[in-house]
């Protein structure tokens, strides 16, 4: 079992009233499954990746993360975890502008503290594997909408998490760019990846083993 | 319309409070700043101006060179000069002397110790010193006539109608009574011409000897031309040889003594002459005031323009809402540029009021009594400047937001925020710049002031009294003698002694002569008892001290310093005589800073008789040589001792006023014009990290702002609090480090400069530099947390959101 969500509550006070954005969410996601997250805006899609990204808080229930209790931990030890097992996919690709690609792939491993030579090796390593090793020295404004997004992919990849989070990855992309990516997202997990994705559209859903609808908070 | 305006407008300050205050206190702060500096600047070049006929009235001024250590020059000039002059050449409307001496002015039973100006009759008529009250006409109508100015007519008869009524008068030794007969208004602060109480020159006589008036080598007075309209002042002073080779007479050489006249409104700015009788000023001040007062303004702006055009990018989408209603590009502009101006006026009127409320501060800070007044030329420079900083502030919302497709601006496409550039950093590294070089400046001049207080002067300074004796002649001696001797008996009193200077006073008697081998020399006199060193704890080197009651020593016993012995070679100098001069060097003195710290000690005589001046052809003397009495205290109880001293000097002359000073305090304020120079920089680092700190956060602000999806990026890959500081931290710490590279050389000048004007100087060291920098980095660093610290805390999920 890699997570597990039971009675999952989020709320925010609106005028003294509640207004709910997750709803009582139980899920379990075992290793090696790709889930797709889908359902109308304002449903709480983005939230609950959110919630099991650990970049937001919930306000009810229990949420288990490779057996640890993450409604338990105190921040810090939270973000540890989520460092560690945890990577990130964004719509906007969320680069940074000023550092070259091979920069951006390089900045998650900063924050790890790995030495400058096993840094080298692993951007080396995905570069390679993403084939865009001649593009390391490019900055992000140099490339297209499709090829950010495969360096987004690679840097989410690089600290090697057991889980991706993905949020509308292709939403900015079009078409054939869009299926590029997902068969990527197909091969990782066929190589043991973990995916969980949030996506518009019924197509890319299709890449998932299981799909989760929501609606108003709550899972239909 | 115009309302909604308003209120968006008030909303927005009251919504972003500390961002507000520190915005419109800065530029207050800034304003605050330029107009009290430029009230001192203005005051600084418009001495003498008020003079109607200012254009026509010269000084004389008078250089004497008779070879290459005997060059003269000097403000003060010949007794019976200006009289010469006005009747020799008919170029010359008026003429009026002014001579300055002290009196003891006495009303009734109350008695001050005044300084009183004598002037000719020319004077109400050359200056446009008004007379108010009393005979306007002619205020010297004959020699008993006296001038009071408001001021010192509170003084003596409050309510009273002066006019007519009588004071007396007592300088050397008699006693002449006045009749007040004018009022005249105070004269103006900025005049070179000062005064309280005016005699007629009439009573030349009861102030200089029958020699004095005549010789033309003896300079005693001011004298003020004024030339008819139309003379070249350069013209007539062509024709001065003439008049100089007929009055030197036999005395006279070819190319030794010139006169020349100098125009009134530069005598105040003009340092490469000596000052007349008033202190005068160095241009240096008034430029480096003004250059600083306008830096400070103009950072102050810049820094209010930064700081608005950051916080206008959060208004992009009322831009895009109000376009999308319908407003066009021109009400958007009106509007952000009503807004701009509303709160830059808000800023300037709180820097005024700033203005009104430091006054006092500043005046004591500069020794200046100025009160800001509002004339055209401040006022429009006042307007000038909102116009200018408001057409600033507003014109990013206004010309740029303005200009966008409101969809545009609603898909917050700009949100980012434009970066700083080169030139945002450019202006923050030289804010840095003045700032390290103000607080190295603060750190240098303390210590060396902390320095000058507390350096071993060579005699004792703790615990030592001086009183006055306010009296001159004979009379004073033998007075001064008895109280010494009264106070000898005391308990309470270790020592005392009589001297005609003591030592918070900044020149004895300076004395030159033409020595055996002609060559022209100078010393220090001062005219002593024999218990001069037991009571200043001075010590001996060689021979022995003054002995009390011999009367070999009282006529010709001298004790000398070092210097005396090494600068004029003497060999052996004990029970010798030296030069000329009919003396015997009983004893040689270790060297002592008789002088301040400014000086480098100088060959030292000290003598019981006056006689040692028979070959002397040059003597300076700068103040009373009316005796003082220092007395050296056993006890901590000070009160309890100057009650005794007190006492003691009733005793024996109960008519006068008792004053005394501590030693040790009127040392310290010899060097008021070190201790101003510390406040002002003092102040001014102040001041200039204050700023900085404003530009600093705004750049910080900016910063945050452009940077907020990227630190959203970085925590999501796993950074943490304090990676993030670290990183934007960073980037302000390298901009503090190229500036302490610019201020370290300008600081390390500076200071060299200043410390020139001393002789005896602290080293300035490394770590003034160092703990400037530090700071400057601490402060830095607290001022970016504010913005650092909000950013890496804040939740990346909001920030990377895409909707």
């Amino acid at each position: 079992m890699l997570l597990q969500l039971n009675n999952i509550f989020k709320w925010v006070q609106q005028g003294g009233q509640r207004v709910f954005l997750l709803k009582d969410i139980n899920l379990e996601v075992e290793e090696g499954e790709f889930i797709s997250v889908m359902g109308p805006s304002g449903s709480g899609k983005s939230t609950l990746l959110n919630v099991i990204g650990m970049l937001d808080t919930f306000d009810e229930g229990e949420y288990n993360f490779l057996d640890e209790p993450v409604h338990q931990l105190k921040e810090k030890h939270r973000s540890n975890l989520y460092k560690q097992y945890i990577g990130f996919v964004f719509q906007a690709y969320h680069l940074i502008d000023e550092l070259t690609v091979y920069e951006n792939l390089e900045m998650p491993l900063l924050y790890k503290k790995i030495s400058g030579s096993e840094r080298k090796a692993m951007v080396a390593d995905m570069l390679d594997r993403f084939n865009i090793v001649g593009k390391k020295d490019l900055f992000p404004t140099q490339l297209s909408g499709g090829q950010q997004q495969l360096v987004g992919v690679a840097r989410a990849l690089i600290t090697k998490p057991k889980l991706i989070l993905a949020d509308e990855p292709t939403g900015n992309l079009n078409s054939k760019q869009g299926e590029d990516i997902m068969e990527l997202f197909k091969q990782l997990n066929d190589e043991g990846v973990t995916i969980i994705q949030v996506t518009h559209s019924e197509k890319n859903a299709e890449y998932g083993k299981r799909i989760i609808n929501l609606l108003d908070g709550r899972m239909v | 319309m115009f309302k909604n305006y308003l209120k968006i407008a008030w909303r927005n300050l009251l919504k972003n409070k500390g961002y507000s205050l520190i915005n419109i206190s800065g530029l207050a702060v800034g304003v605050c700043c330029f107009i009290l500096i430029a009230l001192y600047v203005k005051n600084e070049f418009s001495y003498d101006r008020f003079h109607t006929n200012a254009d026509r009235i010269y000084r004389v001024w008078q250089h004497e060179n008779y070879g290459p250590k005997e060059d003269f020059v000097n403000t003060t000039t010949p007794v019976s000069m200006v009289n010469v002059l006005k009747n020799n050449y008919p170029e010359i409307e008026d003429g009026s002397r002014v001579h300055r001496f002290n009196a003891l002015v006495k009303k009734d039973k109350a008695e001050f110790n005044e300084t009183v100006r004598a002037v000719d009759p020319g004077f109400f008529k050359i200056f446009d010193f008004e007379i108010i009250k009393g005979n306007t006409t002619n205020p010297f109508s004959n020699a008993n006539s006296l001038v009071l100015t408001e001021a010192s007519a509170i003084k003596y008869f409050g309510d009273e109608d002066p006019i007519g009524k009588s004071l007396s008068l007592e300088f050397n030794n008699e006693v002449k009574f006045f009749e007040v007969s004018s009022i005249a208004a105070d004269p103006p602060q900025e005049s070179s011409i000062q005064f309280d109480i005016l005699v007629s020159f009439q009573n030349e006589a009861l102030f200089f000897g029958e020699r004095a008036r005549q010789s033309w080598f003896n300079v005693s007075v001011e004298s003020y031309l004024l030339l008819k309209p139309g003379q070249s002042p350069k013209l007539l002073e062509d024709k001065f040889p003439v008049i100089i080779e007929q009055y030197l007479g036999d005395n006279f050489e070819e190319d030794t003594f010139f006169l020349h006249l100098q125009p009134i409104d530069e005598i105040h700015l003009n340092s490469s002459l000596p000052p007349g009788l008033e202190p005068i000023s160095s241009p240096i001040y008034g430029y480096v005031m003004g250059t600083i007062g306008f830096l400070i303004l103009l950072l102050a702006c810049i820094n209010f323009i930064t700081l608005a055009v950051g916080r206008s990018f959060s208004r992009a989408t009322e831009v895009g809402v109000r376009k999308a209603l319908g407003a066009f590009r021109k009400q958007i502009i009106h509007q952000f540029w009503g807004e701009a101006f509303l709160v830059t006026l808000l800023a300037v009127l709180f820097g005024i009021g700033l203005a009104f409320i430091f006054q006092g501060t500043f005046n004591s800070l500069t020794g200046k009594p100025l009160a800001i007044t509002f004339d055209l030329s401040l006022l429009s420079i006042v307007a000038g400047l909102v116009l200018f900083v408001a057409l600033m502030a507003g014109i990013y919302p206004s010309i740029v937001l303005s200009k966008f497709n409101p969809i545009e601006v609603l898909r917050n496409k700009m949100g980012k925020g434009a970066s700083m550039g080169l030139f945002g950093k450019s202006l923050v590294v030289t804010q840095f710049v003045a700032s390290i070089v103000m607080l190295i400046g603060t750190l240098v001049i303390g210590r060396q002031i902390d320095f000058l207080v507390n350096k071993d002067l060579g005699y004792q300074k703790e615990a030592v009294v001086v009183v006055p004796t306010n009296m001159s002649g004979d009379e004073a001696t033998t007075f001064a003698d008895l109280y010494v001797t009264e106070l000898k008996k005391q308990p309470l009193v270790a020592n005392a002694s009589r001297s005609i200077f003591s030592f918070s006073e900044n020149g004895w008697i300076d004395v030159g002569f033409t020595d055996g081998t002609n060559t022209y020399q100078e010393f220090t006199v001062n005219v002593v008892d024999p218990g001069f060193l037991k009571t200043h704890n001075i010590r001996l080197t060689e021979g022995r001290d003054f002995q009390e009651g011999s009367s070999a020593e009282t006529q010709n016993g001298v004790l000398v310093n070092e210097t005396f012995v090494k600068r004029f070679g003497l060999q052996d100098p004990v029970g010798k005589p030296y030069d000329k001069f009919d003396i015997n060097i009983i004893g040689v003195m270790q060297d002592f800073n008789f002088e301040s710290l400014n000086n480098v000690i100088e060959p030292l005589m000290l003598t019981m008789n006056r006689a040692i001046f028979e070959h002397i052809e040059n003597v300076s003397i700068q103040y009373s040589t009316q005796p003082r009495v220092s007395v050296r205290l056993k006890t901590q109880d000070l009160g309890g001792a100057i009650a005794m001293l007190k006492t003691e000097w009733e005793k024996i002359n109960p008519a006068q006023e008792f004053e005394y000073r501590f030693l040790d305090e009127a040392l310290s304020a010899q060097y008021q014009n070190e201790l101003r120079s510390r406040s002002i920089v003092n102040i001014a680092s102040i001041l200039s990290i204050f700023i900085a700190c404003m530009g600093l956060f705004g750049l910080a602000t900016l910063t945050v702002a452009r940077r907020t999806s990227e630190i959203g990026i970085r925590k999501v890959m796993g950074a943490n609090v304090v990676d993030i500081v670290t990183m934007i931290s960073k980037d302000f710490v390298k901009l503090v480090l190229i500036a302490s590279l610019f201020a370290f050389p300008i600081a390390w000048w500076a200071m060299r400069e200043w410390l020139q004007g001393f002789a005896y100087t602290v080293d300035i060291g490394w770590w003034p530099f160092i703990a400037a920098c530090t700071t400057v980095v601490a402060i830095t660093l607290i001022t970016v947390s504010f913005q650092s610290i909000k950013a890496s805390l804040a939740n990346p999920v909001k920030s990377l959101r895409t909707e």
